[in-house]
């Protein structure tokens, strides 16, 4: 198990250094002098140019920028932003919000998902599962901005039951809103994933066994279907949690709310190069991570998977 | 045969032969080859209602794509500032936008530029995410390890905000464009970040067809490893790629609407569905004119949901499981 978890993270490493260098390169490999943008149509003081110079590395070699900007981080110095406050601390006011943010919009989607679409599976064919499915299609194909603006118009503005914009005030209360509609997208895909292996498992031999030596529906139903249709619910929340914080770009937009996803839209605009590298690198990172939660919660899930 | 009588449990109850699946093997029809995969998927397809409904709904965005001009002979690019949110009249069924643009003529007219970004992007990420895949899958070693490690890279990145970063180093590097650059440009930013899913999808096929009997078969009549990979692994491992292909062309769709509704997306001069959903922000936020907002928005999700639709479609006819995911 251990030795699982390190042989994991050991493959992790060059996953995140990749991606880190593509980002970098993106952001930063690109023609044209950033010192002389700065200044604009201001003739360029040599010593200012010196010392941002040393600051962002910007005499060494590509690669040896990139380098230096790990050992940095590695350190938790991840640079400076344009308005000379630490990348790390920005950071770190703005990603309590958005993880707060996700983490909501995921226990409301898998919640909600989960009872909809195990609940649709058992009654395959009949009314409720028709709605819900024709309800996940729509879902799905509709841009979530449009359900973003019309749930403000609807329950911010005419009901007045939610705050319009989050604005300072973070709290769970008034992140409700804009974590429903961050979760929406999900909440169909989740739906749609346990109806099918509802569906699937209800026929499976396992199953019929099960009803065979006289269990009662109820537990038939909540022992052997539903956990064995969590396996690819759980695979896709893993993934999930890194979506739903980079979909927070459009809903952290439309509600204002000061977390990571308007952080890098504002960082991506201004080109704040070290901004942008340091959030990507933190999803990635976020990403790495559940994936391996996600293997280790199939062993516990599904007993025949065992790792070594 | 002499009927004996059995021994008390000792009865054997043999099914009669009609009623088992075995058959004599003279009965067998060998005088034509047996139905390919794709012909009795297609003759599952045919018989789903759903295939036509969607079939149906994708003509038709088709249709409006090729030939704009039969739906409306209004110009899109034509303003009239003084008729600004004007609910409309005959001739105008979805009233005006704010710049006094006829909301009706620009949604056919967005259909082009939006329709455009999702097939282009399809074809790419099909186009690299297979031969990626299926070279991964089939070769295995380290050349396996090499293109899984990098698409790794690519996927652990997330698609909107690789997206975004791609977009604004292009409008650093080619500021002006134009509007074919435009939509070139939305195409590989989200293209760069989407052929991972088709590469993990198609190496898990291949791993699972190079093993199958068939193509043991095929190497021991003769065919070269490159021949087999060709006619026999690839061909088969397409089912599930073609489905996943048909879905992500609804998605780019709506990926395309948020790049252009986040501002980043098309120019601004583009006639698009994202860049009018864009513009209508404003008057929906003040709760103005909602209409301004539906029509492209509408026109959007019925694209989008065409293809999702026929993507299910297809994948029930393709997989004998049926399963609908």
């Amino acid at each position: 198990m251990w030795w699982y978890i390190g042989r994991r993270a050991l493959q992790a490493i060059p996953v995140v250094l990749g991606a880190t260098l593509l980002i970098y390169a993106m952001v930063f490999l690109q023609p044209g002098d950033p010192i002389k943008a700065l200044f604009g149509e201001k003739p360029v003081n040599e010593t200012i140019r010196a010392s941002i110079a040393a600051q962002y590395n910007l005499d060494d070699p590509f690669l040896i920028q990139w380098l230096k900007y790990l050992g940095n981080a590695l350190t938790g110095d991840f640079g400076l932003t344009y308005a000379q406050q630490p990348v790390s601390q920005v950071i770190g006011d703005a990603f309590p919000v958005t993880l707060k943010l996700a983490v909501m919009a995921l226990i409301i989607e898998s919640v909600l998902g989960v009872a909809a679409g195990f609940y649709a599976g058992l009654r395959k064919g009949k009314l409720f599962d028709s709605t819900m499915l024709i309800v996940s299609l729509l879902v799905i194909a509709v841009p979530i901005f449009v359900f973003g603006f019309l749930m403000q118009l609807i329950f911010g503005v005419k009901l007045g039951w939610a705050p319009i914009t989050v604005g300072g005030d973070a709290s769970i209360k008034n992140l409700m809103l804009p974590a429903i509609v961050l979760g929406l997208v999900s909440f169909a895909y989740i739906l749609r994933l346990t109806r099918t292996s509802v569906v699937e498992n209800l026929t499976a031999d396992h199953v019929r066994t099960a009803r065979a030596k006289g269990l009662s529906d109820r537990s038939v139903n909540s022992r052997h279907v539903l956990r064995n249709s969590m396996i690819p619910v759980v695979t896709y929340l893993g993934a999930d949690l890194g979506t739903l914080m980079a979909g927070a770009i459009v809903t952290e937009g439309i509600f204002n709310v000061p977390g990571i996803g308007n952080l890098a839209f504002r960082a991506i605009n201004r080109g704040e190069g070290s901004t942008v590298v340091s959030i990507v690198t933190l999803m990635v990172l976020i990403y790495v991570v559940m994936s391996l939660v996600v293997d280790l919660l199939y062993a516990w899930l599904d007993p025949r998977i065992r790792y070594a | 045969m002499p009927e004996t009588t059995p021994l008390p449990g000792q009865e054997r109850f043999l099914a009669p032969l009609d009623e088992t699946p075995l058959q004599e093997t003279g009965a067998l029809d060998t005088s034509s080859p047996p139905e390919s995969q794709w012909k009795e998927a297609w003759k599952e397809l045919r018989r789903n209602w759903l295939f036509w409904v969607s079939g149906a709904m994708i003509l038709l965005v088709a249709v409006v794509v090729i030939a704009p001009g039969l739906f409306t002979n209004l110009d899109p690019s034509y303003a009239d500032l003084s008729k600004s949110l004007d609910p409309g009249s005959s001739g105008h069924i979805a009233g005006y936008d704010k710049q006094g643009y006829d909301v009706f003529a620009r949604m056919i007219y967005g259909a082009r530029a939006s329709v455009l970004v999702g097939v282009l992007t399809t074809i790419l990420i099909v186009v690299v995410g297979l031969i990626t895949g299926a070279v991964a899958g089939f070769y295995g070693g380290w050349v396996d390890s090499v293109i899984s490690r990098i698409a790794d890279i690519f996927f652990a990145i997330p698609l909107l905000l690789g997206a975004l970063v791609g977009l604004s180093v292009i409008n650093n590097l080619f500021p002006d464009r134009g509007e074919f650059g435009g939509i070139v440009a939305v195409v590989i930013a989200l293209g760069v970040f989407g052929w991972p899913q088709i590469t993990r999808i198609t190496r898990g096929q291949v791993l699972q067809v190079k093993n199958m009997e068939f193509i043991d078969a095929a190497r021991a009549i003769g065919a070269t490893k490159r021949s087999n990979l060709l006619r026999h692994v690839i061909p088969n491992s397409l089912p599930p790629v073609i489905v996943t292909a048909t879905v992500s062309l609804g998605i780019l769709i709506v990926a395309e609407a948020t790049l252009s509704f986040l501002g980043i997306g098309l120019p601004p001069g583009v006639v698009s569905w994202g860049n009018d959903i864009n513009a209508a922000q404003n008057q929906i936020r003040s709760g103005q004119r909602i209409g301004v907002m539906f029509w492209p928005a509408g026109a959007l999700a019925f694209t989008a949901l065409g293809f999702i639709l026929l993507g299910d479609a297809v994948s029930d006819a393709l997989n004998p499981k049926r399963r609908t995911e």
